[in-house]
């Protein structure tokens, strides 16, 4: 079996607070493979979107990080934000929550996605572009060749994501972060979402490190999950252990909180 | 000019963005004790209670530093010179502790004291009718909208369009001396609240619409305790703070009007005035340009300072 | 678009019209004898006769408005003396139209407004956004502790400031004349030198503090995290994620301040004896020169006004969000 793709070892983040240091995130380990999706699943505050920021250097000012993030053998963790530039959006790729707000809107979509593909393959404007309306395409935007030039108020919130996917995934990266992608959506666009990154990992062969609360989404798309709890990791497994044969008790009062069809209302 | 920019500055800031949460505003106390534990705010609160101070007792000041603002000391001056003060730093003494004005003899300490009741008096005034009209045309324009808004954002577009320094100057100089310090107020008054009532209007739409004043109407709250109970509460933050900044910038407008020769009729001391007359002598006197101005500076840098802090913690309180 | 162009600009016209009437009224119905005021200090009797005469003062108020109005398009006659449109009064104190006055004096505004305003974008723009990425250093506190202190030196007070020390102190420069760019291009430039940095200094420490907050304001955007996440250069990402979100707002207060600017600064003309519109006004204001003062009320406001208008449609055109709700 191939050496994983992306390793996180031993990771621990700490964040200056007004009331000393705090450990957000402690001694977390797991690892992500080629065409594989890792699920990290905790309430807020659990620290899953920090393990995110860390492995691409983007923590707050005066954050402190140990342990060991590897990407193809390589080491990520305490790089210069300099050297971790050729990683972001080339190597690694990341998708946000609320699409609104993480797209900048004074320019349009075409422009975002190209201005990244121009950084890390060169090449002419109008070549990026072309590259961008294929990239729209990939996510099923139709009429891409008109909207590239769209601002992003002017798409709807599940094309919106599409956008960003599109964006995230125009360099080939080998892993895809998705923080919380589907939990601004619908509950209709977000099926469709999910179904889009099942079918571009497909494609792409992308390792995808899925980050969400939503454990219904978790068990529809992950193979292994990571339980997390105020920065501890909980559980560590696959999916059908985590979620048939729960070892913690916190997955298992996760579990038992998802409503059910068939529970008894107490009255 | 002087107006203007500050109070322009501070809609800018104050202006809520779309997503900007209608929050308790920060507590007068949280204020006072973030306040006594910097430093720097301290300090401008010490010297503006020493402004203060001198503008509210200024008679019993001159009573105990020997000399009244309007009275001639001809020893003090070398007539001989061309009316020079005697002595150094322009006339410094244990009698007279700022020294004395070129030419007339007249004792500086309480021209500046003197001076900083009318500063004062007059900014604090003007921020007050400012407030009122700013507020209330504010809230009326905000709230009912229709025809009530058109004409009074008429108004301030026309209001907004003057302008204002030429037109202070004008209307100031044409009328008789008169009861200058009121006419001062009024005028400063009439060209600056637009820029508050701007602002209240544009938070009070939002307000509006939101659900708690809904809530309220549907409980069947009376437009006006709708406006003062559940809208004007939620614009005590804005309205600090832009009161607050506006403050040293009608100071720097009625200095500046004085400057000029249209602000307070003399004998009346003013600061402003006093850095006019100072023109021509600062290159014998510079400490007769030096006093008026320096007071005049911190007083402005004081207050600006300490409405930058107040505007700093009322964001804290919105943002938290 | 162009119904709402024509409808700005619609309201502009009704604007001009109301600080004209209400211009017209403060001036010409305030003073007991506006004829008296009109003449100035050496008049004689039967000069105020003839001037109350000319400009028909013994005619009721809209007729006398209207006449004025209508001279600013077709011209006017004063007696002897025609003042061709368009006609926005005549000085009986200088014998000048005052139209001729206002354009002989408006380059000296334009360039002193122009003239600072580049100083303080330049300076204010680029010193808020050090300050802002530099967020907490001892270069942000020191650069706003100073940029404080600018907004609170009057600007007279610093203008006699420096010329005490760079004229009359130190004599690095003269005091300023009235010197055209094309004789002398060094005198012309040491002239302006001051009244430049005087009235920049004021806006670039405003306009630094803006900068800063719209700045900081903008790095804790999404927007911006996500072009981090993109790997892209850091001129780059300070260009158009960091400040062209931070400038818009920027852009159409320096469209208000810098209208406000043409119609003559005052204060900073005066002190250095340029002769600008607003020395032109603050001269006219002491003599009661009423056309006179008329006239440059009515500019100054002109450029206000329009500028509002331009400010707005730039707005339109620097935020794509606003440009739809608007087509």
């Amino acid at each position: 079996m191939s050496a994983a793709l992306f390793v996180v070892d031993n990771l621990t983040v700490t964040l200056p607070t007004s009331s000393g240091p705090v450990d957000v995130v402690k001694n977390v380990s797991f690892t992500v493979d080629r065409d594989e999706t890792v699920g990290i699943v905790g309430e807020s505050g659990s620290g899953k979107s920090m393990t995110a920021l860390a492995v691409l250097g983007l923590l707050p000012r005066g954050a402190r990080t140990s342990g060991s993030v590897k990407l193809d053998g390589a080491e990520l963790l305490g790089r210069s934000d300099r050297e971790l530039r050729s990683v972001r959006g080339n190597a690694i790729s990341m998708v946000f929550q609320d699409p609104l707000s993480s797209l900048n809107p004074y320019y349009t979509v075409g422009l975002q996605i190209s201005e990244m593909y121009r950084t890390h393959r060169g090449g002419s404007r109008s070549a990026a572009r072309k590259v961008a309306i294929e990239a729209l395409e990939r996510v099923h935007i139709p009429d891409a060749a008109r909207r590239v030039d769209h601002y992003p108020h002017q798409f709807s919130g599940g094309m919106r994501q599409r956008v960003m996917i599109a964006m995230a995934l125009c360099c080939s990266p080998s892993l895809l972060i998705a923080d919380e992608p589907t939990t601004a959506l619908d509950v209709t666009v977000q099926a469709q979402i999910l179904e889009l990154l099942a079918e571009l990992q497909a494609t792409t062969g992308a390792g995808l490190m899925f980050i969400t609360h939503d454990l219904a989404v978790i068990s529809s798309i992950a193979r292994r999950v990571l339980v997390m709890r105020s920065g501890d990791p909980v559980e560590y497994g696959t999916a059908e252990q985590v979620f048939s044969d729960p070892r913690h008790e916190y997955t298992r009062m996760l579990l038992d909180a998802v409503p059910r069809i068939d529970d008894e209302v107490a009255s | 000019m002087t107006t203007t920019p500050a109070l322009i500055e501070v809609e800018e800031a104050v202006s809520p963005g779309p997503s900007a949460p209608a929050t308790p505003p920060a507590s007068g106390r949280r204020i006072l004790t973030t306040i006594t534990r910097d430093k720097g705010a301290l300090a401008c609160v010490v010297f503006l209670a020493i402004v203060v101070l001198m503008a509210v007792a200024a008679p019993l000041i001159t009573k105990i530093s020997g000399w009244g603002p309007y009275q001639f000391d001809s020893a003090a001056i070398n007539s001989d010179l061309g009316g020079v003060p005697h002595g150094a730093l322009g006339g410094i003494s244990g009698s007279h502790w700022f020294g004395v004005e070129p030419q007339n003899g007249r004792d500086l300490f309480a021209r500046i004291v003197y001076g900083a009741r009318v500063s004062i008096t007059i900014s604090l005034s003007a921020t007050l009718l400012t407030g009122v009209l700013g507020v209330v045309l504010g809230m009326l324009a905000g709230f009912y909208r229709g025809w009530v808004d058109q004409v009074i954002s008429r108004l301030m577009d026309f209001l907004m369009a003057f302008p204002a320094l030429i037109f202070m100057i004008a209307i100031l100089s044409s009328l008789p001396s008169g009861n200058r310090p009121v006419l001062l107020v009024v005028v400063i008054s009439a060209f600056g609240w637009p820029y508050l009532a701007r602002v209240i209007r544009g938070q009070t739409m939002t307000l509006a619409n939101r659900e708690f004043v809904e809530a309220a109407r549907a409980c069947g709250a009376k437009d006006a305790q709708v406006v003062f109970r559940e809208i004007l509460p939620n614009l005590r933050g804005s309205i600090v703070v832009m009161t607050t900044l506006a403050i040293p910038g009608f100071i720097g407008t009625e200095a500046g009007l004085s400057f000029l020769g249209v602000g307070v009729a003399p004998p009346t001391a003013s600061w402003g005035q006093m850095i006019s007359s100072s023109v021509s002598w600062y290159s014998v006197d510079p400490m007769f340009f030096a006093i008026p101005g320096t007071f005049l500076f911190l007083t402005v840098l004081s207050l600006t300072v300490l409405g930058d802090k107040i505007r700093t913690l009322v964001d804290q309180g919105a943002a938290a | 678009m162009t119904r709402y162009i024509l409808g700005r600009l619609g309201g502009v016209v009704v604007i001009l019209l109301a600080v004209c009437l209400f211009t017209y009224l403060i001036f010409f119905k305030l003073s007991p004898d506006p004829a008296v005021m009109i003449c100035g200090k050496t008049c004689t009797p039967e000069r105020i006769d003839s001037i109350r005469d000319v400009l028909g003062l013994n005619q009721p108020l809209l007729t006398q408005f209207w006449e004025f109005l209508s001279g600013i398009f077709a011209g006017r006659d004063y007696g002897s003396v025609h003042c061709s449109a368009p006609c926005l009064g005549y000085s009986f104190q200088t014998n000048e139209s005052v139209w001729s006055m206002l354009t002989a004096r408006l380059p000296v505004s334009i360039t002193v407004a122009v003239g600072a305003a580049v100083l303080w974008l330049l300076a204010g723009v680029i010193g808020g956004l050090v300050s802002a990425v530099k967020q907490g250093t001892w270069w942000d506190r020191t650069g706003m502790g100073l940029a404080l202190g600018g907004v609170s030196v009057p600007n007279y007070v610093l203008a006699l400031v420096l010329q005490y020390v760079l004229v009359v102190k130190l004599q690095v420069l003269p005091f300023p004349s009235a010197v055209s760019f094309v004789d002398n291009p060094l005198v012309w430039f040491e002239s302006y030198l001051m009244p430049w940095v005087v009235l920049a200094v004021g806006y670039a420490c405003l306009y630094a503090r803006l900068t800063r907050s719209n700045v900081i304001d903008t790095l804790a955007e999404n927007y911006y995290r996500t072009a981090r996440a993109k790997g892209l250069s850091g001129a780059l990402i300070m260009r158009r994620h960091a400040l062209r979100p931070a400038l818009t707002p920027i852009t159409t207060i320096f469209g208000m301040d810098f209208a406000g600017l043409l119609g003559g600064a005052l204060i900073t003309e005066t002190v250095f004896g340029l002769n600008g519109i607003g020395k032109l006004a603050a001269d006219s204001i002491a003599k009661n020169d009423q056309p006179v003062i008329m006239a440059v009320t009515l500019l100054a406001a002109f450029f206000v006004v329009v500028g509002n208008v331009v400010v707005d449609l730039l707005y339109t055109a620097l935020d794509p969000r606003v440009r739809v709700v608007s087509a």
